[in-house]
């Protein structure tokens, strides 16, 4: 408050940081769309695979899947919805 | 705007998840379940909690046979079948077998 220059300095990281995401989790989704993805369910079951596009559920739209358990290739899908409540996680690959 | 709407209507664009399952009414599916369990058969109506309705379906179940530690599978076709949403962990439309 007392040094706007001194503020915008410590902005500044945090700017740089936030082209990532902007400290925006579904920022950062919509981002990786289009990209290729591994995508973790609680189960443990993985499916790798070209980012269509997720929802407010994060029901995720899958092209040219793969499924991975336990790490061996199990199957091999061109399109698939996997329902949001089922993912662990979502990472870029 | 008008122009996103038309083409979402006539087309094959992919602007949310949901409609990879529209896309697929009437076309036969593959739906994995929770609790080991699949199902294929041909998909007539869904909604946005993933409930389905399907005809001519066979379902697969998978069991761990405990003697003998052999994974068993167990088939059951019927002919009209409602899915509760909330059992449903993936759908596709079934290019592999």
């Amino acid at each position: 408050m007392s040094n706007g220059t001194a503020d915008s300095q410590a902005f500044s990281p945090g700017e740089e940081t936030s082209e990532i995401a902007k400290n925006n989790p579904s920022a950062f989704l919509s981002q990786i769309t289009g990209a290729k993805v591994a995508v973790k369910l609680n189960s443990g079951v993985e499916y790798r695979g070209d980012l269509q596009c997720v929802d407010g559920y994060m029901n995720i739209a899958l092209e040219q899947t793969e499924e991975y358990v336990d790490g061996v290739l199990k199957n091999q899908y061109g399109d698939v919805f996997i329902r949001g409540n089922n993912v662990l996680y979502i990472s870029s690959i | 705007m008008a122009d996103v709407g038309a083409d979402q209507l006539d087309d094959t664009i992919v602007s949310e998840p949901l409609d990879l399952v529209r896309l697929s009414l009437n076309e036969r599916v593959f739906v994995k379940l929770k609790g080991d369990r699949e199902i294929r058969g041909r998909l007539h109506a869904y909604d946005s909690h993933c409930n389905l309705v399907l005809s001519d379906v066979e379902e697969t179940v998978y069991v761990m046979d405990d003697e003998d530690e052999d994974l068993k599978t167990i088939k059951k076709q019927s002919e009209m079948l409602f899915v509760r949403g909330d059992a449903v962990v993936l759908i596709s439309p079934p290019l592999q077998s």
